[in-house]
């Protein structure tokens, strides 16, 4: 069950196709090799759903998995953040960021938030904003 | 002139009391290794007074808001010192330490309490009225009660 | 700039910090002229939201002077003067495009956090903290404005800033725990609360035709304002008269308000009774995160077949709701953080024509720099505060 990630995005399936295969969209948090992408229709007005299952098997088992949820590397939670950012830059045309995560979205940031106030130079510039 | 701090307020005072109020009608006669004695009774007793006189006691965690909260403080310094002098007026003193020094110590630990406590009953107000009085360029007493109504009815679809 | 940030459980300072810059090319820069405290804000000052760091920039009501655009904001330009909305919302989202503002789908960076918490991600929020996004707050001299062609609302006539102010949260809040009362004219409504969203709820079913408006509070200075300027036509003074529920059913002839605003939350005052005493003592040890005393009463008073729509923030779990009461009176629970963009202009337009004048709640209006004696004044109702307005 820990293998897939998905997300709905407001735009239809053909669309989302050619967007996913574009190298100014196309997540880079998301290991394409080792990734089975499926694009489906979601019901009524509400898009398209964009499927993604990771090949099991990276070595380390259990422990290994444990180790790489801590550092923040684990593949799921990567692929997690492709998807949203993805889906923000598709719908909205920016990655939402705010003073507490200025890299937009980032599981792994979650815990190692930095206060909710503006950024100093040289912040921005590793913020790459 | 060094004023004590007094970190202890109303609310928290009220939680040590309920706090204590449980743990000497419960744990603690068997902690101290009382149980079946006099001093166990006289210990529960005194825990379920503390107990029974702060829900009653008009401070944050009072149930019937009927006893001041200085007064609370007064039968808490009461309390505490009747407890200590118990074992002394019965004679069970004799009997063996035991009989005596949790009633003296839960003595000190209460007077120790009081002494942490901020009796003005105001919570953990730390504000300056005074200052936000001259600085307020507004008068909260005029847009209270001398201001027409501000809404119109039955306007909106 | 000078900012008032979280400086510990009951504690903000005023410090200097950096100014803030566009980072994306939908953001502007607006340099506040007034801002407010909000009833919310007290939530994050009293420690019972989680997430909130040190040097957190407080305050999701102000507005002010626009003074930089990034390139992709086409609508507004440098001087002009903006309200802006509390919930921060791409416009572009499934939920966007329904007028559901408060939960876009892409504001909030932290989603993860948040889905923690609430299973969901909700709309990012100015000074909220890291659980709706970590966004630098309003109570600055700047702000940095997310997706600016989206959310500010611009103000092109002489209103003064207290009379559109709150056009950014308590104003529409108000009105929106009143929408959800399906008012069609000649109902009675109970509002839970009678602080400044209290009010504005008030005012708000007043404005929709209620028939009859009962304003709840504790504070009786709170509930002359009600009547006075927000046109309430009864109150229930609790401290007084414990058995709210009970007072409701007397003013009604035992029928019961046909719809209930809980526009209290969960800091609610203790109620009383055997029940409410287990919450103070659950409460006190932090065993119990939201207060269920007005949510519950709410539930128990409204009439059978009623509303009860509820504006007051909660944030966490609560205990003993009463699931009988709402099930087997059939009633709605409708709730939710307002969706303020939907509501900006119609309500803009009720100010410019009069219909309401939202500065009524202003009590104090003070320099920011006063922000931390101002909270505890706000905080323990002291001095007959409702509405603090800070300018930098």
């Amino acid at each position: 069950m820990g293998s897939r990630a998905s997300i709905t995005v407001l735009r239809s399936r053909e669309e989302l196709e050619r967007l996913w295969r574009d190298a100014r969209y196309r997540p880079e948090q998301i290991d394409h090799a080792r990734a089975r992408v499926r694009f489906v229709e979601a019901p009524g007005d509400r898009g398209t759903e964009i499927h993604v299952e990771l090949e099991p098997g990276v070595s380390g088992g259990v422990l290994g998995e444990a180790v790489r949820k801590l550092r923040g590397t684990e593949p799921l939670a990567k692929a997690k953040d492709g998807l949203h950012r993805f889906k923000q830059q598709v719908e909205t045309g920016v990655i939402a960021r705010s003073d507490g995560a200025p890299e937009g979205q980032q599981l792994r940031r979650q815990l190692r938030q930095r206060p909710a106030q503006p950024l100093e130079h040289d912040e921005l510039q590793r913020a790459g904003a | 002139m060094p004023v004590r701090p007094r970190p202890v307020d109303a609310t928290l005072h009220g939680m040590t009391d309920y706090a204590a109020g449980a743990t000497l009608l419960t744990l603690f006669p068997r902690l101290a290794n009382l149980e079946g004695t006099e001093s166990a009774r006289q210990i529960r007793i005194a825990g379920a007074i503390h107990a029974g006189y702060s829900t009653m006691t008009d401070y944050p965690l009072g149930v019937v808001k009927l006893i001041p909260f200085k007064v609370h403080l007064a039968l808490d310094a009461v309390g505490a010192l009747a407890l200590a002098a118990t074992p002394f007026v019965t004679g069970q003193w004799k009997q063996g330490t035991r009989h005596w020094l949790p009633h003296a110590a839960l003595c000190v630990f209460e007077l120790a309490a009081l002494a942490m406590t901020d009796p003005s009953g105001e919570g953990d107000f730390h504000g300056d009225i005074e200052a936000i009085r001259d600085a307020n360029r507004e008068d909260p007493h005029r847009k209270i009660y001398d201001g027409a109504p501000a809404v119109t009815p039955a306007v909106a679809a | 700039m000078r900012a008032n940030v979280w400086s510990g459980r009951n504690t903000v300072q005023v410090e200097n910090v950096p100014d803030p810059q566009i980072l994306n090319e939908r953001d502007a820069i607006v340099r506040i002229t007034a801002t407010a405290i909000c009833g919310s804000d007290l939530h994050l000052y009293d420690g019972y939201i989680p997430t909130v760091k040190r040097g957190d920039i407080l305050g999701h009501e102000f507005m002010g002077e626009v003074v930089e655009t990034g390139k992709g904001v086409s609508n507004l330009k440098t001087g002009d003067r903006v309200v802006v909305p509390f919930p921060i919302a791409c416009g572009d989202c499934w939920a966007c495009r329904h007028e559901l503002y408060s939960v876009c789908e892409n504001s909030n960076p932290n989603y993860g956090i948040a889905e923690k918490f609430f299973g969901h991600s909700t709309a990012g929020m100015f000074g909220y903290a890291h659980i709706t996004g970590g966004y630098a707050g309003g109570q600055a001299e700047y702000a940095r404005v997310p997706y600016a062609d989206v959310g500010p609302l611009k103000i092109e006539d002489d209103l003064t800033d207290e009379q559109v102010l709150f056009l950014s949260d308590i104003f529409p809040t108000g009105y929106f725990g009143a929408d959800l009362c399906d008012i069609r004219g000649g109902e009675v409504i109970a509002v839970f609360g009678a602080g400044p969203v209290g009010q504005f709820a008030i005012a708000s079913a007043v404005m929709m035709g209620a028939e009859r408006v009962i304003a709840i509070d504790q504070y009786d200075y709170r509930l002359q304002m009600a009547v006075n300027r927000a046109r309430a036509t009864d109150v229930i003074n609790f401290s007084e008269e414990p058995d709210i529920v009970e007072q409701l059913k007397e003013l009604t002839a035992g029928r019961g308000p046909d719809a209930v605003i809980d526009a209290v939350g969960m800091e609610a005052a203790h109620g009383h009774g055997a029940l409410h005493a287990l919450d103070r003592a659950k409460q006190a040890t932090r065993a119990e995160s939201d207060r269920p005393h007005a949510l519950r009463d709410a539930i128990l008073a409204c009439r059978p077949g009623g509303i009860v729509s509820v504006i007051g923030v909660y944030g966490g779990l609560m205990d003993k709701f009463p699931s009988g009461a709402f099930m087997n009176k059939g009633l709605q629970l409708r709730a939710g953080q307002c969706h303020v963009h939907k509501y900006l202009k119609p309500l803009y337009e009720h100010v410019k024509q009069g219909h309401i004048d939202p500065s009524f709640v202003v009590t104090h209006r003070l320099e920011l720099d006063k922000a931390p004696d101002a909270y505890e004044i706000f905080k323990h109702k002291k001095d007959d505060c409702v509405k603090v307005v800070l300018t930098p």
